[in-house]
């Protein structure tokens, strides 16, 4: 069984570790690792939702996140995953008045998705994110439209539960007899919670789903916690970032992908500390989706093909919502719109 | 240049922990003989097989100490930290010397845990000191980039000598000065000489001669025209070979005495190369071993340059390989930017284990021995020291040693510090110049580094930890929402 997982591990490690298309940063200012790249792509790829028209938006977005995961996994070297972007915002923040171009380059890329958040609301979450993309893809082609797991019996979600928590556990196994898992490898313990959260939400998910959903916040603030006391701890997809090959973080890739299977967006509902920050930013964005009470059917429509449960009868919860536009395009009533938000000048 | 070596001087005297009048302090506290008979540091990873170890006999144990010099300086391509550290017993007292991006020479107590001495440079010292016999006592000999070779009483920090490589032009830049070697009282040391005046083909790299007890050259010669590495060298049907590989790639065999050099071969390697030759230390028909960033580890016969095999790793191998004697045959230990440790047959490179670690291995091996087993240490760019067991490569320990302090350093051009160490029994240490500025003096009793023991079944336990605390925030949480569900019209009044 070593063997054939250090196969695997072997056929994964010269897939992905130095996978980047370019040896250093592109437009990387003189002397320093600042990568407008990153800044320009996650800035454009923000903006988008803002021009394209309703028809094909959808293809248009998953072209966008192909295009985002594409920029981020081959290209760019600044992004280093959730858990990393709040790492390098402490460290960035550390840096102002001392090294300012060394504060520019930690503080490039979470400023950036926060500033376009702040504009163009959760875009962020919904059109670009990688880890987002990812799981979106992976529901797209092993899994069900949303409800996969209520629609086909009590037993999948228990199953897929199982199966998550034994690829899991023996991941860890495997781990712990070839090499030293240090304190940047504390993501296997999300995947621990996550997994946790799956046979939660299997027992009984219309009770666990909205509580547990405050996660993200104990997640954002042990992750700012660590950052401050100087700890490093890498995230899910960060091996896909990074050059170096990551073996924890590709093994809670692969539960957050196994979780996606079970409950859509898994790790985004949970335990994504990047989207409790983005959740706020976006709750004073000016862009954001309202509905009209009064030209709502009560079809359902805009509820089955949302992928967060952020609407119920054409109320949007805002607080969920990655802006994908998916109820939008989706209502014949056109009863939920996108709306921009200026404040008037006085 | 006077100010900035005051200023320098002042931060040196600043930040360090032990702040000493003048440059030298002797703590003679009964100390001595608690580590055993002077054992020197002769070369840059101390001896041609590059094991980077220090054997004394043990009496008093060493404990662990972080050692911190100055703060953040700029980063600059080609200057680690820390450059590799020497280790020495002298007089009875282990001491480790080190100099770095500071300009400064670091001598300290292991025993003391304390600064015995340091001189301030004019340049950073990028490369290992060396420790030698002068005249019946022990020197510290470094070379910095202001164009000088050092020598001082490893002892008291008095200066013996320093000699200048190369006379200052208006037009000069940076001097590369490389580690030294002390041979038979003679230093051999290396530089490259950058000036602006000069075409790329018209730079110098220089091999000098000195006296090692009074720093006179007995000869000087220019050998290439690009950066040199440290050499290396051993004596070779009753001559002393000096091997020195060229950053452009180019292995040079010479001869060397009080006279002259003497070429014997050449050797071109595939590609840049940014370490020193590690030679056999023993047997009649040595080899040379030399990574390059081809990544492939070559063996070359030391006597006529041919080369023996060559074997492929899965990325640059950019610090020196370590050749030493496990279970009766030659084994060759080197670190790959694939991040893997090496351990090869040094007679047909066949692969004897292979250990992927953490990240790129940056450092050249150290390998020592622990109750009774061969152990090899590496640095990794993970920023972990780790410690394999040498004969099956199996991961012992491993001990954080800190980010760099420089955040925009890439990968590959700069050499960081190696890891060496004072194999003394119970009093065996690990020291390592980490790129987070500070020395680490790290104890190795028994079979596993003492400070960070590593046990597979910890994650199990934390793991069941967090999965606790987990379904208590849950309950918590659960006993809330009933909670609020039972008196919500009460609350709402």
């Amino acid at each position: 069984m070593t063997v054939f997982l250090q196969r695997i591990e072997d056929s994964l490690e010269h897939l992905v570790a130095n996978g980047k298309l370019v040896e250093q940063a592109l437009t990387g200012m003189q002397g320093s690792y600042v990568e407008l790249l990153t800044i320009l792509a996650v800035g454009l790829l923000a903006c988008l939702p803002v021009l394209l028209p309703r028809r094909g938006r959808q293809w248009m977005r998953h072209l966008n996140q192909a295009v985002a995961f594409f920029i981020f996994v081959l290209v760019v070297y600044t992004c280093m995953g959730v858990f990393g972007m709040l790492r390098n915002l402490i460290r960035g923040v550390n840096e102002i008045g001392h090294e300012n171009i060394l504060a520019l380059y930690f503080c490039s890329m979470p400023v950036t998705i926060f500033v376009t958040s702040m504009i163009f609301g959760p875009s962020f979450c919904g059109w670009t994110c990688p880890t987002g993309a990812l799981q979106e893809l992976v529901a797209a082609i092993f899994g069900r439209r949303r409800g996969a797991a209520a629609q086909t019996g009590r037993w999948r979600p228990w199953l897929m539960a199982g199966t998550t928590a034994a690829v899991f556990l023996l991941g860890v196994a495997y781990l712990t007899q070839t090499r030293i898992l240090f304190h940047e490898d504390s993501g296997i313990y999300w995947s621990e919670v996550l997994i946790a959260i799956l046979f939660l939400v299997a027992w009984r998910r219309s009770v666990w789903d909205r509580p547990l959903r405050k996660l993200r916040l104990v997640s954002l603030l042990v992750i700012l916690l660590a950052a401050i006391a100087g700890w490093q701890i890498t995230s899910p997809v960060h091996f896909t970032f990074a050059k170096v090959w990551d073996p924890a973080s590709a093994l809670a890739t692969l539960v957050v992908i196994l979780a996606s299977l079970s409950v859509p967006h898994a790790w985004c509902r949970y335990l994504c500390p990047w989207r409790e920050v983005i959740r706020w930013a976006a709750g004073h964005s000016v862009r954001r989706i309202e509905s009209v009470p009064s030209a709502c059917q009560h079809c359902g429509k805009c509820s089955s093909v949302c992928r967060l449960d952020a609407i119920r009868d054409g109320a949007v919860d805002r607080a969920e919502c990655h802006l994908c536009l998916r109820c939008v395009d989706n209502c014949p009533a056109s009863a939920i719109r996108v709306v921009d938000r200026w404040r008037a000048e006085p | 240049m006077i100010v900035h070596r005051l200023i320098v001087t002042a931060l040196a005297l600043a930040c360090c922990e032990q702040c000493l009048p003048g440059a030298i302090t002797f703590d003679a506290s009964g100390l001595a003989t608690a580590v055993g008979a002077d054992q020197y540091w002769p070369s840059q990873r101390c001896g041609p097989g590059g094991a980077a170890c220090v054997h004394a006999a043990s009496s008093q144990p060493i404990e662990e100490w972080h050692f911190r010099s100055l703060g953040k300086g700029i980063y600059q391509k080609g200057v680690a930290v820390w450059a590799s550290p020497a280790v020495a017993v002298v007089g009875g007292r282990p001491l480790v010397f080190v100099g770095g991006c500071d300009h400064t020479m670091h001598a300290l107590d292991l025993l003391a845990k304390q600064r015995l001495w340091f001189k301030v440079t004019n340049g950073a010292i990028r490369d290992a000191a060396v420790v030698g016999e002068v005249a019946g006592r022990a020197a510290v000999i470094w070379g910095s980039s202001d164009r000088f070779v050092y020598a001082h009483d490893a002892a008291t920090g008095q200066p013996l000598w320093s000699r200048e490589l190369v006379a200052a032009t208006a037009t000069q830049g940076d001097v590369d000065v490389a580690a030294p070697l002390v041979h038979d009282g003679i230093v051999y040391v290396a530089c490259f000489v950058y000036d602006k005046a000069f075409a790329t083909n018209r730079q110098q790299a220089i091999l000098s001669a000195l006296d090692a007890a009074t720093g006179t050259v007995f000869w000087s010669q220019a050998i290439d025209t690009g950066p040199v590495n440290a050499p290396a060298g051993r004596e070779i049907d009753g001559r002393f070979v000096l091997f020195l590989a060229a950053r452009k790639g180019l292995v040079r065999a010479l001869a060397v005495s009080r006279q002259g050099p003497s070429p014997l071969w050449t050797f071109q390697m595939p590609h840049e190369v940014l370490a020193s030759p590690a030679v056999e230390p023993d047997g009649v028909a040595p080899a040379v071993f030399l990574g390059s960033k081809f990544g492939d580890l070559i063996a070359i016969d030391a006597r006529t340059g041919v080369q023996r095999w060559r074997r492929m790793t899965g990325n640059w191998v950019d610090n020196n390989a370590c050749v030493t004697r496990l279970n009766g045959e030659n084994v060759v230990f080197v670190g790959s930017y694939d991040r893997c440790v090496y351990a090869l047959r040094a007679s047909d490179g066949g692969e004897l284990w292979r250990r992927r670690l953490g990240s790129e291995v940056f450092s050249a091996p150290s390998v020592f021995q622990v109750a009774g087993q061969m152990r090899v240490a590496v640095a990794c760019l993970d920023n972990h020291l780790v410690v394999l067991d040498a004969a099956g490569g199996a991961v012992e320990t491993c001990y954080y040693v800190g980010e760099p302090q420089w955040d925009s350093i890439s990968k590959g051009e700069t050499l960081w510090s190696s890891p060496a160490v004072l194999q003394a029994g119970d009093a065996t240490v690990l020291i390592h110049g980490s790129y987070d500025g500070v020395v680490y003096v790290l104890p190795l009793r028994a079979s596993v580094l003492e400070v960070s023991p590593w046990r597979p079944w910890q994650i199990w336990v934390e793991m069941a930890a967090v999965l606790v605390l987990f379904c208590a925030a849950a309950t918590i949480v659960r006993l809330r929402q009933l909670g609020h569900r039972q008196r919500p019209v009460a609350s709402r009044y």
